[in-house]
């Protein structure tokens, strides 16, 4: 039927064209971040902030709300990663170090982000 | 419901379960949150082409619900089922206009539904906008597995097709 053969052609294209759209916007996620300003954000609200290119080394312990858990974000040589997590699948202690403006550390379970700041006007 | 039946519908569940356990215990391929391979999808959508609609939601929705309580991530179940029903409610749509040869394609799509869902669901929990910056790479990463576990649906499809030409059975 030609109503169904134009829904699949609309369908196919609609799929290929989100890919390509994906593959070419996770570029950039690659590309480094030309800021030091980073925020700890914690169920929506910035607990802290660190600036990267002044900050001494030192491990913080951000517990969750609830207190059922809890993240350890190390800073060390001007770089900032979760270095051990109680959440289940530990995605942020395998995400290694915080680089890219478009890729922060998100730990899902324990509502926990690293971000780099958007320094004014930049 | 036929017994058969319902014992065929607990063993695709118990199917898609074991692949859902065995995955978690697969390395991280893609250290971005909510990446999946999705091989438990493998029976979603060989069940969306096999049985109806109703039948597959109770296959998806039970795999779901044990798969939080296994993975001993139950917060995880909201971003799970929000992806999983977002999934499922395209793939039924599309396997009307879809033919069996295209079953890759509705599988594809329905990568790309499980993750906007979840994305969705991530960002309404975590009250940010934060895990939408993930959805371009998890949407690349999601729909090449996709194609993947929609091919291996779509190869058993036409296999359990060859053994009963009548369609679906039951
Ligand atoms: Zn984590």
């Amino acid at each position: 039927m030609a109503a169904v053969k134009a829904k699949r052609m609309a369908v196919t294209a609609a799929a290929g064209a989100v890919f390509a759209v994906s593959l070419v916007l996770s570029v950039r996620f690659f590309r480094k971040s030309p800021h030091t300003l980073v925020e700890i954000v914690q169920d929506g609200t910035v607990i802290r902030t660190v600036d990267l290119s002044a900050a001494p080394d030192e491990t913080i312990r951000i517990e969750r709300r609830d207190g059922q858990s809890y993240n350890l974000v190390r800073i060390e040589n001007g770089e900032i990663f979760v270095q051990e997590a109680g959440c289940p699948d530990q995605t942020c202690v395998h995400m290694g170090k915080l680089h890219s403006d478009a890729l922060p550390i998100i730990c899902v379970p324990n509502r926990l982000i690293i971000r780099f700041a958007e320094e004014d006007g930049t | 419901m036929s017994t058969r039946r319902t014992v065929t519908l607990a063993v695709l569940t118990g199917l898609a379960l074991i692949l859902f356990v065995l995955e978690l215990r697969l390395p991280n391929l893609l250290p971005v949150p909510g990446f999946k391979l999705g091989l438990a999808n493998i029976v979603t959508v060989y069940a969306v082409f096999r049985f109806s609609p109703k039948e597959t939601a109770l296959i998806v929705t039970a795999r779901v619900l044990l798969g939080a309580m296994f993975s001993g991530n139950p917060s995880a179940l909201i971003y799970s089922a929000a992806g999983a029903f977002c999934c499922l409610a395209g793939m039924i749509a599309l396997r009307k206009i879809l033919p069996a040869e295209r079953i890759w394609l509705c599988s594809v799509i329905g990568a790309m539904l499980h993750n906007t869902g979840q994305t969705a669901a991530a960002c309404a929990v975590m009250r940010s906008a934060a895990p939408a910056v993930y959805l371009p790479v998890l949407l690349a990463a999601g729909m090449t597995a996709g194609l993947f576990t929609g091919l291996t649906a779509q190869f058993l499809v036409k296999r359990a097709g060859a053994g009963n030409r009548n369609g679906r059975f039951g």
